[in-house]
């Protein structure tokens, strides 16, 4: 489930993240606990607690006394701006650098990508 | 848990094993007075003096030794230092011999009032070392039976802490005591004032000889288990 | 504060080798620590010394502040399972019953739920069982103890990975139930790679590693592709373990990739893939290959 790549508390944190910012974890919802964390993704409670833990100082997730932690308001939105400015940086500056490589302006790119997104299963050149 | 309570558990760590602690030294030494009580019907009076009762000390010395060479590690592993599952053993021991020199009494006791089970079987009673009063026929056994359990706890470290190499020599430093003594013996030409020595020597006094000696050995295995790894 | 476990100048010598050579180490609890490290590094005589087992040459362990070596009231807090633990001839349900005499926190509930999860035949004699339920019936007593440090020394002979995955999780729910300092020696990394926090490393008898699992994840990598460009990408990284074949290459290059490394990497079509913990354990314990670093501009 998880891998090597980076710390374990990283991927924690990214996952629930994630899940944040799909929307299955609704703003104001509980969000599982250390222990629960700890037994499905099969790690140390103290890692998932680190995890829990970044995603707190970041203010994505509020704290509960005896209750348990829950999503923050506004914490989606803050994610999709962030997973935005990240798409951009990740896939739109290499797609754009490739194209430039291979000779493809930009306009044709635009339209290889609206190509693309009408036909699902991938393009042929 | 205070030591007590340790030594109590411990005790009762070993009588987990009832076969070996309760049952079998029982059953050997039946076994061994019903084939003497067959015997002795077809010999003459007053003839069988079998010395089958050694047979409980053959199998109290395997008891103190398994002790310490199979229970041992188990024991440590159960979070006890060696002192305490040392002394809770020499504990079981002492009861043991304390509760079996009883019945041997009782035995003994049986036997003369039935005239050797009513064949002249002297089954529990040895001339010389166990024929004097009750009293002194349990301390006699219960001496004996402290010594040899003891001693087989001392054999059983000596195995676990040196292996086969230190139990061979362990014996051989029993045998080359002996012969210390007797050269000893022989050259001083005291072997006249040893036999009076022995002659003169009660049953009792012989007892006195060897509680002391059960006390050597006792202390000679706990010097021993501290230095034993599992 | 005293640490739970402090080792110190620990060495313990054998007649012919040195099983252990200076270690030092520090375990505060609660926590769960993997030892690791090859058959024959020391890793048990390390355990065995901390509970008592065996006695150091030199150096000295302390465990809640105070030498285990004949302490009872020490001993008591502790649990140590061992691959190749000797039992007298009992049976299952009697080691169990003298193991709940002597732990003062033993759950005889969970004990009883554990022995149905491994299937264990309580009525059978130890010698009876084979090498797995002997390994079974270890792991539930360790587990069972609930003591205050729990040492595991490769405590899964003959168990199949189903049922190491279920000590894995039962070992995890009860650390989280009941939190204590658990140092588990292993040389399966990669199984309990999510439950450590910290990983000691031992090799021939000395500690070699010693780091928070989540420092180490990530800090390997191995990079492969056409020489050129993975010399391109490596250069002025320390590296390992460099393998050629005709014009590519594959090296392991010390220290965690950034976006950026990332970025080239995949403009040079290089692969990237980062070490597990097992095959960081594995670079650790070699230090003969570290390279020098001036092959970069080969």
């Amino acid at each position: 489930m998880l891998d090597d790549a980076t710390p374990l508390f990283t991927q924690i944190a990214q996952r629930l993240a994630e899940e944040i910012a799909d929307g299955a974890l609704a703003e104001g919802e509980r969000v599982p606990s250390t222990n629960e964390l700890a037994a499905y993704y099969r790690i140390n409670p103290a890692t998932a607690a680190k995890g829990l833990g970044v995603l707190t100082d970041d203010g994505l997730l509020e704290k509960r006394r005896g209750i348990g932690m829950f999503v923050a308001p506004g914490a989606r939105g803050r994610l999709l701006d962030e997973r935005r400015r990240r798409f951009t940086e990740r896939y739109v500056q290499p797609l754009v650098a490739e194209a430039g490589r291979l000779g493809i302006d930009p306009d044709e790119l635009v339209a290889l990508i609206r190509q693309a997104s009408h036909t699902p299963g991938g393009i042929t050149l | 848990m205070t030591t007590w309570r340790i030594m109590i558990t411990i005790a009762r760590y070993h009588l987990l094993q009832r076969l070996l602690y309760l049952v079998l030294p029982w059953a050997i030494l039946a076994f061994s007075f019903a084939v003497n009580l067959v015997i002795s019907a077809e010999l003459p009076p007053n003839t069988n003096r079998s010395g089958g009762l050694a047979t409980i000390y053959v199998y109290v010395f395997a008891g103190g030794l398994l002790a310490t060479v199979r229970s041992l590690p188990f024991g440590l592993a159960l979070g006890v230092s060696r002192r305490s599952y040392y002394l809770g053993t020499a504990g079981l021991g002492v009861v043991l011999a304390a509760v079996y020199g009883l019945a041997l009494t009782a035995a003994q006791a049986l036997e003369r009032a039935t005239g050797g089970w009513g064949v002249t079987l002297h089954f529990f009673e040895l001339s010389y070392l166990l024929d004097g009063p009750w009293y002194l026929t349990w301390l006699t056994s219960f001496v004996g039976l402290v010594l040899l359990f003891v001693h087989g706890m001392w054999f059983g470290l000596v195995y676990r802490r040196w292996n086969l190499t230190g139990l061979v020599a362990f014996i051989a430093g029993h045998i080359s005591t002996l012969l210390a003594a007797a050269l000893v013996v022989t050259w001083t030409h005291t072997w006249a004032g040893i036999g009076d020595f022995f002659t003169a020597l009660s049953a009792a006094g012989l007892t006195g000889v060897l509680a002391a000696l059960a006390a050597a050995l006792l202390a000679g295995g706990f010097t021993t288990i501290r230095r034993v790894t599992v | 504060m005293t640490a739970t476990i402090t080792v110190s100048g620990l060495t313990r010598r054998y007649r012919h080798h040195l099983a252990l050579d200076d270690v030092g180490l520090t375990v505060d609890g609660p926590s769960i620590t993997g030892l690791v490290g090859r058959n024959g590094a020391g890793k048990t005589t390390l355990l065995r010394i901390v509970a008592a087992q065996e006695l150091p040459t030199a150096g000295r362990v302390l465990v809640f502040g105070a030498s285990p070596i004949e302490n009872d009231a020490v001993l008591r807090r502790m649990v140590f399972v061992r691959e190749d633990q000797t039992f007298p001839d009992i049976k299952v349900r009697d080691a169990l019953k003298a193991a709940s005499w002597f732990h003062p926190h033993w759950c005889g509930e969970l004990a009883e739920t554990l022995i149905g999860e491994f299937d264990l035949p309580t009525d059978r004699a130890i010698k009876r069982l084979s090498r797995g339920m002997r390994s079974a019936l270890s792991i539930v007593i360790g587990l069972a103890a609930r003591a205050e440090v729990t040492l595991f020394d490769e405590p899964y002979a003959g168990l199949d990975a189903v049922a190491r995955r279920l000590f894995y999780d039962r070992l995890l729910a009860e650390y989280a139930e009941h939190p204590r300092t658990v140092l588990l020696s292993t040389h399966l990394i990669d199984e309990v790679a999510g439950l450590l926090e910290r990983v000691v490393m031992i090799d021939r008898g000395r500690v070699v590693l010693d780091a928070a699992a989540d420092d180490i994840r990530g800090e390997w990598t191995t990079v492969s592709g056409p020489s050129a460009a993975v010399e391109q990408l490596v250069a002025g990284r320390p590296t390992r373990g460099r393998r050629r074949i005709a014009s590519q290459e594959s090296v392991i290059v010390a220290g965690a990739l950034d976006d950026i490394d990332h970025l080239r990497a995949r403009e040079l079509h290089l692969r990237v893939e980062p070490l597990s913990l097992q095959q960081v354990v594995v670079q650790a314990s070699n230090p003969a290959a570290e390279e020098p670093n001036d092959r970069t501009h080969a």
